[in-house]
């Protein structure tokens, strides 16, 4: 029983770091309705970034992120910027070819300055955190802790401030937003960049529990759109509830299901997902509704 | 005619060429020429090399064309069909002998099944999720390919003996393959043109466009895209074949890659989606690209040139949408032809 | 005459709201029915269970003697009932008489074929100077006719029209018109929702008039129009009818 819990629990906290992870691909698909290819790649390149500092200033991950974060915001503006933006004005297929190309522009220069193998940073405590009966690793608890105030960050300035009004104003008419004098553009733009800025602080959180190299992009951005269609699409708080569903089940199969075929299982449960709840856990415009010709 | 039927004048307006029917151009017509000869000339071995896999990959990028290009289903896992065909017959023969004659049929017959398969689990899947469930499915394919070593030999693949024979489709000279696969090219080229501008080409184009206007006039969107998503697979799929009787070798990782899926997207993408000219000009000008700089960069780049693909589909997709057949109809049209 | 359509206490539901609340009626043969009502009242909606794009919650659909209730829109198609879509959605990379040869080939299989008789129902409808055009070129008042046209090309034994007016000018509001009022004559049975009242009041022999999903009357224009029900749903709007 203790080890059901001990899964469960432990699935509850990697559920939510994955969620974090997957913010920013629901806030870009809400605002701006495209789905960024590439975001498996911007966890990796922000991984590698972290993994880059904390090996040559012997920081942690997490004071990387001070840097990580804002580089991410940056890059994520260049992306928009050069590559998204004129694909906006055109059919579905331009963006979709375009953030496709990146991701694999990304993987294989990653493939290139990095080679392909496993880079890890060493552990940052060094030991378990005792709750009750159940032991979890700190970085576990802390990367979750990080999750849960994230979000309840981006609640308030979704809700509370004029940039987030006018984020909703934009997901839900963007014309009459620019109407009322709501720069979409630039929301557009700030949008772009916070998903990365989030993945940025993802990959901090992530790089102690995981190994970065060329293509560990592609598991996780199958886990990031799972956890988008089971919460919604444009959701924080869907994103949050699918991501620690996903985490749960994650880590109650993975206990008793073969190790070899453990990476297909991501993959199956994406097939699962699309096959039978295409429409989101909250029933919320999903993977069924959202089309090319929207 | 009046002015309603002057050319569009944005590059987005027409992603796809303008179909003009099942007729074939000159142009196509002098190409196939250039291709025979090239095939049958006394070129050096490492240029035979090149027409052999430029030939393979127009097929298969005519292939993929079908699917994602007629009828709008964009597949970034199509090396999962490629693999799957390739294992089939190479298994049919070390097991139990099948001459890959037959086996090739076998091949694409097994992953037109799985095509099939794939279309109708995501049949309700639009844009961007189904080219997820594309991805995840190769994946999938990848990873029981990788493990059912007892089936396929694991990660260290399956080797063909290489004996030359004609029984067991393994020739000594590299001119005999170079006719083989344009061989598969011609026929890969000869489907889509008949398919281009019959009726079944037009239930591809209506379901791609609009599936819901295309329900209201009577055509099934989920069996056309079944249909046009077999056939693709089951193209590919001898492709597959053909390219295991050629390389003589298996490697689930490279055979079943997303790198792999991606080079069928990109050569009909950066040609011209759509068309039956398009994937062909992608891969002439693309393989043989790929090939001489694998050479000359070596090991050290590695991933150098996809790297550079990659970057020129993004500034295709963005700047010139319609690919080079596209770029090439704009020009010609502003010239004053038709 | 026998009704060509019987529509049986059909009911639609989407979550709590009532789109469609016990609608029973049925079209004779070759009549030209006028379908009104305010926005809202759930006129898409019975569009769309009759042509099979949603299924009812409860109630039954009878085209010809045949229950189709359940038949999804393209087996609906196949059977003879055409509509047309309240926004255009056109084939966007084809040309004018390639969206219309589609539905042509319900009962022209060859490609030729097919071209010859879309061009001439583009023709009929007035687009004779678009036929090779790319539809992306069509402003919206021509991709209401191109509508009409691939409608009207699958020779259906009824027809669904979807506020084909909208964007028209009034000589081709009139032209519309005329045409529309043909159709029974060719056989073909009309169903017609439309805002610009004063086309739809001249032509159609019966008027039902829709509000909040029921059916609120039901006869001749003249009548309806002076029911104080219909025009309390209208509340407001001015009524014009020559």
């Amino acid at each position: 029983m203790t080890t059901l819990g001990q899964l469960v629990l432990s699935g509850i906290f990697i559920g939510g770091i994955y969620a974090l992870m997957s913010m920013g691909l629901t806030l870009i698909f809400g605002v701006l309705r495209i789905v960024n290819f590439a975001h498996g790649e911007f966890l990796m390149l922000a991984m590698y970034g972290a993994w880059a500092i904390t090996k040559m200033l012997g920081l942690n991950p997490y004071f990387a992120a001070l840097a990580i974060v804002p580089a991410m915001f940056l890059f994520g503006a260049v992306v928009h910027q050069v590559i998204v933006r004129p694909a906006l004005d055109k059919p579905h297929l331009v963006g979709v070819f375009a953030t496709m190309g990146l991701s694999i522009l990304m993987q294989n220069a990653a493939l290139m300055v990095m080679t392909a193998d496993l880079w890890d940073v060493p552990p940052i405590f060094g030991r378990s955190v005792e709750v009750g009966p159940f032991y979890f690793k700190a970085e576990l608890l802390l990367g979750f802790a990080v999750t849960i105030l994230c979000s309840l960050f981006l609640q308030w300035l979704i809700r509370s401030t004029y940039l987030g009004k006018a984020i909703r104003a934009t997901v839900q008419d963007g014309e009459a937003a620019m109407l009322m004098g709501i720069p979409v553009p630039r929301i557009f733009l700030i949008t772009f960049a916070s998903g990365s800025a989030l993945v940025g602080l993802s990959a901090c959180m992530m790089m102690p529990l995981f190994s970065v190299f060329p293509t560990v992009g592609l598991n996780f951005v199958l886990i990031a759109f799972v956890i988008v269609v089971l919460g919604g699409m444009g959701s924080i708080e869907g994103a949050l509830i699918g991501g620690m569903c996903l985490g749960v089940v994650q880590s109650v199969s993975s206990y008793y299901v073969a190790p070899a075929y453990g990476q297909m299982f991501y993959f199956v449960l994406f097939l699962l997902v699309m096959i039978f709840r295409p429409n989101g856990l909250l029933g919320q415009k999903g993977a069924a509704t959202i089309g090319i010709n929207d | 005619m009046s002015a309603a039927n002057t050319h569009q004048s944005q590059s987005t307006r027409f992603l796809f060429w303008p179909r003009r029917g099942s007729q074939i151009s000159i142009f196509e017509m002098a190409i196939f020429a250039g291709c025979i000869a090239v095939a049958m000339l006394g070129l050096s071995q490492s240029l035979k090399d090149i027409a052999v896999l430029t030939f393979l990959w127009a097929g298969l990028a005519l292939a993929w064309n079908i699917a994602g290009g007629y009828a709008g289903l964009i597949s970034f896992g199509h090396a999962a069909f490629f693999g799957v065909g390739a294992y089939t017959s190479t298994i049919l023969f070390l097991r139990f002998g099948l001459t890959p004659w037959f086996g090739i049929w076998c091949g694409g017959l097994i992953a037109a099944g799985f095509g099939a398969a794939l279309a109708i689990i995501c049949a309700r899947l639009r844009g961007p999720f189904f080219i997820l469930s594309t991805l995840a499915a190769a994946e999938v394919v990848r990873i029981a390919a990788m493990n059912w070593a007892s089936l396929t030999g694991g990660p260290e693949g399956l080797s063909i003996p290489p004996v030359a024979g004609v029984t067991n489709m393994v020739f000594a000279s590299k001119t005999a393959y170079a006719v083989m696969m344009l061989v598969f090219f011609a026929c890969v080229y000869v489907v889509t043109k008949s398919l281009e501008g019959s009726r079944y080409g037009y239930y591809l184009y209506s379901v791609r466009d609009d599936a819901d206007a295309a329900s209201a006039a009577g055509v099934n969107p989920v069996l056309v895209r079944t249909a046009a998503m077999a056939l693709s697979a089951g193209l590919t799929g001898i492709g597959g074949s053909l390219f295991a009787q050629y390389f003589l070798y298996l490697d689930p990782t490279f055979l079943i890659s997303p790198d792999l899926s991606f080079q069928f997207a990109l050569l009909a993408a950066v040609g011209g989606l759509g068309t039956a000219i398009g994937p062909i000009l992608g891969s002439f000008l693309i393989t043989p690209m790929s090939e001489l700089l694998r050479s000359y960069l070596g090991s050290h780049a590695a991933g150098l040139h996809l790297v550079i693909y990659s970057a020129l589909l993004i500034v295709v997709m963005l700047y010139f949408p319609s690919g080079i057949a596209g770029a090439i109809t704009r020009i010609a049209g502003r010239r004053g032809k038709s | 005459m026998t009704a060509i359509l019987k529509v049986d206490n059909l009911s639609c539901r989407f979550g709590s709201l009532w789109a469609i609340h016990n609608v029973s009626f049925s079209v004779e043969r070759g009549e030209l029915l006028g379908l009104i009502g305010p926005n809202g009242a759930g006129k898409s909606t019975l569009y769309n269970l009759i042509a099979g794009a949603v299924s009812p919650t409860r109630g039954e659909i009878i085209f010809e003697d045949q229950r189709v209730t359940n038949l999804r829109s393209y087996e609906i198609a196949r059977i003879g009932v055409a509509r047309t879509f309240q926004i255009p959605k056109p084939y966007r990379q084809l040309s004018s008489v390639e969206n219309v040869m589609l539905t042509a080939f319900q009962h022209e299989k060859s490609v030729g074929g097919a071209r010859a008789f879309a061009a001439e129902i583009l023709t009929d409808v007035g687009l004779k100077d678009y036929i090779d055009a790319p539809v992306t070129n069509l402003t919206v008042g021509l991709l209401k006719r191109l509508e009409v046209a691939r409608a009207l090309a699958m020779r259906p034994k009824l027809v669904l029209f979807d506020e084909i007016m909208a964007g028209l000018t009034p000589t081709e509001v009139g032209t519309m018109t005329k045409f529309v009022g043909s159709l029974p004559a060719r056989g073909i049975t009309v169903i017609w929702v439309e805002h610009v009242l004063y086309a739809i009041m001249k032509t159609a022999s019966r008027i039902m008039v829709l509000n909040r999903g029921e059916i609120i009357a039901d006869g001749v224009p003249a009548v309806v129009a002076r029911d104080p029900a219909v025009v309390k749903a209208y509340l407001g709007e001015e009524m014009a009818f020559a």
